[in-house]
């Protein structure tokens, strides 16, 4: 068995401490997959999440703080969508497990909140039977109700909670409707007994122990539901108008491939654009806050070592906050408006002649943002060389760690400039070229993987195409606001650490004068070692540092360039970090650098989630090595082309 | 649980191999029923939880920019690939409205 726990880093107490002390009530929350389950959480939890977050590295549960009122608070947890308990795909094992009482970390739910789109009754009901067959305290959410209400649709709820014997709340999780009667079953929920072990469930699409067939059992089941379905005199709803309006566009013979291409465009342009008076506005912060802070300080080591170390290195990376962020909000406005399904679409044909799953478009789409999370995404690929394949090749994909290097050697060493008039700019173009190599590289290396170590039959692929909706500003609002949190906090500890940690490097062996020169620190030396393996990619070793140290996290790279500058040029404070990079490196080892990054598997986070979900270090040791392999070999080429 | 997958698994007892027309080769906007799925189990699943049982209607509303069939079923809409949508054997509704 694979080892499935999350990662904490001193959020919780280990539960066996917190059972003996007073326990919260724990509430599960599971449904379908885009039934509005995660919105209706943060709706619950609000700013009060605790992000249970490993630095970078999103678990596959979130837990929540309820205030359901002055005086009781109950423990949410966040499961992934679900549409049954096969256990097919690692997302319903890790459901199962939680719901089971199975989970490590977990003790078994007090109570079960089970939310549907009520929209779809029929299907999204499947959930119920087996969840009922738990026999602890169910709530059954009926999200979306104004939309059914609109379209015409309708449901007697009383009668739909008598014949099931469970609570039912109608709700509009995005506008908050209901959210009360919610905090009020919440508030309900009481600690089962813990001194008995808890008795064994089971959940299981199909009863244990009965012979029928899986397909018989699901028919079984479903004509049961349409049964209730009928008696609680449901009227499903027209089909949404809007919807169907938009496929029309988006899913287009022409259109939807060219809608599909502006969209990319225009995300990458506006990292470009829109991004740079933000980060003009950071980077003012920043200076100004050093400057002000070295006003404050005497003359000495301690100042050498907080402006030219830490606010040097730290701040040449909190620079590309506004980038990341614009970044994870197009993500999250194509996720949550329904876009991305229809994205999936579109790329399926692709994914097949690859020989990967549609589903596998989701996971590889997020991997721009962080491999991570992305490689957890995977775990909705149900073949299991399928998901090998997809999460071998996500960390080609071009994440948001490696914007900051991007962003300072592009903005250093490429024109600005028209290509495609107003649309597409010289630097947005080179920006989209590296996004492309990723691509190819990722492709190239699925089907290669699909040829030899994970050689199967293309499976079948079944994608929901949920309706349009207008994406909630509160949600993505908490989302932005989490992967600031995360993005600062790895600023705060590795950066922070590493700049330290160089600055000191930097200033030994001390000579008459004070501090070396940098070329015959500590440091230096460090880097002329490594020198001669990286001289034929045309870099020096100022850049050999940054490599070395950019293999705990990519976006390293250029803290450590900051402190290394920072404290070469100390005297000089109006050289910037491009003009020194202009200064000692040439365009086409320039390009080299770009290319290593595109291709080199430099973040500990990454290897260490990859060991996670493959249950060993076979994987992550030759994806390693096979993308340094690539990143050398064609940072050797790029560096002889241009 | 379906561990032992049958090679292909048959809603209906005995079903006449007469019903031998495909889903992809339903046009647009016909609804028709589900008689079989003609795929082993551990495929076959994601179809079933999500209500593509046999039985159910199903109807094809769209196709995607490659040519695969988009289907509306209970109110959902489901993308799938053509060499799925081959694999589920439909029947005309004699109803016709």
């Amino acid at each position: 068995m694979r080892d499935l726990s999350a990662t904490t880093e001193g959020t919780t107490p280990t539960r066996s401490q917190a059972e003996n002390e007073v326990r919260l009530p724990l509430i599960a929350l599971i449904g379908p997959p885009n039934s509005g389950k995660t919105t209706l959480f943060n709706r619950l939890t609000g700013l009060r999440q605790k992000v249970a977050n490993y630095p970078g590295v999103t678990v596959e549960k979130y837990v929540g703080q309820v205030q359901c009122n002055r005086e009781r608070t109950v423990e949410l947890v966040d499961l992934p969508g679900v549409h049954g308990f096969s256990a097919r795909t690692l997302d319903e094992r890790v459901t199962r497990d939680v719901l089971e009482g199975h989970a490590e970390d977990l003790p078994a739910p007090d109570a079960v909140v089970l939310i549907v789109d009520c929209t779809r009754l029929e299907s999204q009901l499947m959930l119920v039977e087996p969840v009922l067959k738990l026999e602890i305290p169910t709530l059954l959410v009926l999200n979306m109700w104004d939309e059914l209400e609109e379209r015409g649709g309708n449901l007697n709820e009383m009668e739909l909670a008598d014949l099931l014997g469970v609570e039912v709340v109608k709700t509009n999780a995005r506008v908050g409707l209901g959210v009360e009667r919610i905090k009020e079953f919440l508030l309900g929920v009481e600690i089962r007994e813990r001194g008995l072990p808890p008795p064994v469930r089971v959940l299981s699409n199909v009863p244990r122990g009965v012979p029928l067939p899986m397909i018989d059992a699901f028919t079984a089941r479903r004509r049961r539901l349409d049964k209730v379905v009928d008696r609680a005199s449901f009227v499903s709803p027209a089909p949404a108008r809007l919807t169907a309006a938009l496929d029309a566009v988006f899913l287009h013979r022409i259109w939807g491939p060219l809608v599909f291409l502006t969209v990319v465009i225009v995300v990458f342009q506006s990292i470009f654009t829109w991004a740079v008076p933000l980060m003009d506005g950071v980077e003012l912060l920043i200076t100004s806050s050093g400057e002000w802070l070295a006003s404050k300080l005497a003359d000495g080591w301690f100042r050498s070592l907080l402006i030219d170390g830490v606010w040097a290195g730290v701040g040449s990376v909190v620079v590309f906050l506004p980038q990341i962020l614009i970044l994870f909000l197009f993500l999250g406005i194509l996720e949550d408006s329904g876009y991305m399904a229809r994205a999936a679409v579109i790329a399926d044909r692709i994914m097949y002649r690859v020989g990967l799953q549609g589903r596998a478009f989701l996971p590889l789409l997020s991997g721009y943002a962080c491999a991570i999370p992305a490689i957890l995404a995977a775990r909705t690929v149900e073949d299991e060389r399928d998901r090998l394949a997809t999460i071998f090749i996500t960390p080609f994909m071009t994440c948001s760690a490696r914007l900051p290097i991007y962003a300072l050697l592009i903005a250093a060493f490429i024109p600005e400039g028209r290509l495609l008039g107003p649309f597409l700019g010289y630097r947005a173009a080179v920006l989209l070229g590296l996004y492309g190599l990723g691509i190819v590289a990722a492709v190239v290396t699925a089907f290669l993987l699909k040829r030899t170590l994970l050689r199967a039959q293309p499976g079948s692929f079944v994608m929901d195409l949920p309706s349009y909706r207008l994406p909630s500003v509160r949600s993505i609002g908490l989302r932005l606001l989490d992967r600031s949190k995360i993005f600062l906090r790895r600023a705060g500890r590795i950066i922070f650490a590493v700049a330290i940690v160089l600055w000191v490097l930097t200033q030994f062996p001390r000579t008459d004068a004070g501090p070396p020169l940098i070329e015959d620190s500590a440091l230096g030396r460090i880097g002329q070692v490594i020198e001669p393996a990286i001289e034929p990619l045309g870099f020096d070793w100022r850049i050999g540092v940054g490599l070395v140290t950019s293999l705990a996290a990519r976006e390293v790279i250029v803290g450590t360039l900051g402190t290394i500058y920072g404290v070469e040029d100390a005297t000089d404070d109006s050289i910037t970090l491009q003009e020194t990079l202009r200064r000692d490196l040439t365009l086409p080892a320039a390009i080299g650098l770009l290319v290593f990054f595109a291709f080199a598997l430099q973040c500990m986070s990454t290897v260490a989630v990859m060991r996670r979900e493959t249950g060993g270090w076979k994987w992550p040791i030759l994806q390693f090595s096979y993308m340094l392999f690539l990143a050398y070999s064609g940072a050797f080429i790029a560096v002889r082309l241009f | 649980m379906g561990l032992t997958a049958p090679k292909s698994i048959s809603g209906l007892p005995q079903e006449e191999a007469e019903s031998e027309l495909r889903l992809g080769d339903i046009p647009l906007s016909q609804t028709v029923e589900l008689v079989r799925i003609d795929l082993p189990a551990e495929q076959a699943e994601p179809l079933l939880e999500r209500g593509v049982l046999p039985g159910c209607r199903i109807c094809p509303v769209r196709s995607s920019p490659a040519g695969d069939p988009i289907v509306s079923v209970d109110g959902s809409l489901l993308a799938l690939r053509r060499e799925t949508a081959n694999c589920l054997c439909v029947r005309l509704l004699s109803d016709v409205s």
